[in-house]
């Protein structure tokens, strides 16, 4: 057995508990390249170890000996006579008499194996470290996304908030429009009835009729390009202007002209913000029972004699605020009682089929005026309902009996 | 008490004594490498077992590989010890590295600490020629973190185990029946880079607590010089030298480390009566 173990195909040697060889079999001799065992023998393990395996003992071998009784696995590294490192395997146990036995198995190639696998799980640590990275990356931009969408709802709720103000703002605005609106007038000569309707909250179309003298009337019905805002805007100020002109009873004339060179003054230093308006004005005498009327661009009012025979009063002149230095000439007409005229703007004549107002006007010929108007009011709302097309513009209009 | 560092460092405190007596592993190793010492210590100190964070039975998942790569996150973990336990005037005893740990701490926070006992410290490992030596040469030290990382190769087979998220590392950690003296490998490298390449040798002149220094017999990691090297630098410093033979007395003359650290301790309060200072 004795021999058996010197010729072992493995390192065997014993150790006193601190670690001073006992004894020594042949091969691990012969693998520590010394002559004969006597050399070893009552010296410390340490001269066979390098320096890094004698830190590797003070700290892993001995403690784990004294602690658990063996020692399994244990990678080291030897350091023969020669100096040349070899890379062991060692297995060890503590016996009841304090000696310890170690078997030791050389793993040249092993250890050139473990390198390499060493260095694969490095590798796939470093890439492990770089895929936290990215996802730390990631969640980075993932936060700065959620900030984005935080802060655009919040502007969506400003804006929300904002179309809410401004709507509030638009229904005020189309209240203070209508109070400029004239109401109707009703007496034993005569009945002025209209009808006003918006296409946003505000409308581009403004009318008003004043008596002036017991006898006299003045109408206007003005439609400023556009819709919306700005040109509501304009109509109450060309508003403010023709109720002064026509309560003081001036000439037709001379009230289209002011309302001509006021638009002129208003755009003349603000090319981007002009304006151009369609306007036809009437002045009825009931006592002489005649019309003057001056329609600059406006479209035909109809003049409906008592019998049903329908004229149109066409345009006298372009729109006002294009041409400067028009001269204005009113045309006059004759009528007989029960005679009726329509004004309109082009808001109402487009929502209906062509001459669709004419014959209106003049099926309802032994129909009263109110009932007149409700005809065609509910024309137009129906064609309203019907189609969005027919809404998209403001609509106006007068209906007067003489 | 701050529950979480008892946890953490898993604190185990035994003895009748008032007076705490603080044992600190060496490299790599549990608390459980002073089974054959602290029980001595139980009749006269309140005495006080911990593990560093990632070794032994902490808490694995307070380990931060930035803090622990370097020496100060190691002492930190003796002063959030010291501060759980509301500790005044405790003795220290450290093992090898631990010794150095200890008196960081003690530089950092006095109050904490009356006595350093070092067993087998060294300030700096590495050489340093011509004035000093310190038994190893830097290549010495990076085979030696090699060595170790093939020494894990049977049981941390792939990616060392603080790189998992913690439900996975705690079954890991279930199956590491046996971890005493054997750490994850990322911990037990970060730990003996932070131990093995630092120089603490401007450190030990400003200790201030009195220290007594075990040099143990033909102990290579920490050498008879390295040994009078500390006693020459380090303020009321006494030195004893011990027949244990290595780097381990505590372990393998567990009776004649006891008797050592008692006879100093003794000696000490001798002293301050003597002084007319006051006894315990």
């Amino acid at each position: 057995m004795e021999n058996l173990i010197e010729n072992a195909p493995c390192g065997f040697m014993t150790l006193t508990k601190d670690g001073r060889i006992l004894t020594i079999n042949n091969k691990l001799v012969k693998l520590l390249e010394y002559p004969s065992s006597e050399l070893l023998i009552g010296k410390h393990f340490n001269v066979a170890l390098s320096n890094s395996a004698r830190i590797f003992i003070q700290f892993y071998f001995l403690p784990l000996i004294i602690a658990k009784h063996y020692v399994e696995e244990m990678y080291l590294s030897l350091t023969t006579a020669n100096g040349e490192e070899i890379p062991i395997l060692l297995n060890a146990s503590l016996q009841k008499n304090n000696e310890i036995i170690c078997v030791i198995v050389p793993m040249l190639n092993r250890s050139a194996l473990e390198d390499e696998l060493i260095n694969a799980r490095k590798m796939a640590e470093n890439a492990y470290h770089e895929k936290e990275k990215v996802l730390l990356e990631l969640e980075v931009a993932l936060r700065s996304l959620n900030k984005k969408q935080q802060e655009l709802m919040e502007t969506n709720q400003l804006n929300a908030k904002f179309k809410l103000d401004t709507e509030r703002e638009l229904q005020l605005a189309k209240k203070i429009q209508q109070t400029a609106l004239t109401k109707d007038i009703i007496n034993d000569n005569i009945q002025i009835l209209s009808y006003y309707h918006a296409s946003k909250s505000l409308s581009g179309d403004i009318y008003g009729f004043y008596q002036i003298t017991p006898h006299k009337y003045g109408v206007i019905l003005l439609d400023v390009m556009g819709h919306g805002i700005s040109s509501a805007l304009v109509t109450m100020s060309l508003q403010s202007l023709f109720q002064k002109l026509i309560s003081q009873g001036v000439a037709p004339e001379i009230v289209v002209r002011e309302l001509d060179q006021y638009l002129h003054e208003l755009f003349q230093n603000n090319q981007d913000a002009w304006h151009y308006c369609t306007a036809i004005y009437l002045n009825i005498d009931t006592s002489t029972q005649t019309i003057e009327y001056i329609n600059a661009g406006h479209p035909p009012a109809i003049f409906q004699e008592e019998n049903g025979t329908q004229h149109e009063l066409f345009a006298t002149n372009p729109p006002l605020g294009t041409f400067e230095n028009i001269s204005f000439k009113p045309k006059k007409v004759n009528y007989t009682p029960g005679a009726r005229i329509l004004l309109y703007t082009d808001g109402v004549s487009e929502a209906l089929m062509l001459n669709t107002l004419n014959h209106l006007l003049y099926d309802s010929l032994r129909t009263s005026l109110t009932e007149t108007k409700d005809i065609i009011q509910k024309t137009l709302e129906n064609m309203g309902s019907k189609s969005e097309k027919y809404n998209s513009d403001d609509q106006c209009f007068i209906l007067i009996e003489l | 008490m701050n529950q979480n560092t008892i946890k953490r460092n898993n604190i185990n405190i035994s003895g009748k004594g008032k007076k705490a007596i603080i044992f600190a592993p060496g490299f790599g190793c549990d608390q459980t490498v002073w089974k054959d010492v602290s029980p001595a210590f139980e009749e006269e100190y309140q005495v006080i077992l911990f593990d560093y964070v990632g070794i032994g039975s902490s808490d694995l998942s307070a380990f931060d590989p930035v803090k622990y790569s370097k020496l100060s996150g190691y002492v930190q973990d003796v002063l959030d010890v010291c501060a759980a336990l509301d500790l005044k005037e405790a003795i220290f005893v450290g093992h090898s590295v631990s010794s150095m740990i200890g008196l960081l701490a003690s530089i950092s926070k006095p109050n904490y600490f009356s006595h350093l006992i070092m067993i087998g410290p060294s300030p700096c490992y590495l050489n340093d020629p011509p004035g000093y030596y310190g038994g190893f040469e830097k290549e010495d030290l990076v085979n030696l973190i090699d060595m170790m990382e093939k020494n894990y190769i049977g049981w941390a087979n792939s990616f060392s185990i603080t790189l998992l998220n913690n439900i996975e590392r705690a079954e890991v950690a279930k199956n590491l029946e046996n971890r005493f003296c054997s750490t994850d490998p990322l911990i037990a490298t970060t730990f003996a880079k932070a131990c093995f390449f630092t120089d603490n040798r401007r450190d030990i002149v400003k200790v201030k607590v009195p220290s007594l220094i075990l040099q143990c017999t033909d102990d290579i990691i920490a050498p008879n010089v390295v040994g009078e090297y500390l006693k020459m630098n380090m303020p009321n410093s006494r030195i004893t030298y011990m027949n244990a033979i290595g780097h381990c007395p505590h372990m393998s003359d567990p009776e004649e480390t006891i008797q050592s650290i008692k006879n100093y301790l003794t000696n000490q309060t001798e002293t301050l009566v003597g002084e007319g200072v006051g006894g315990v």
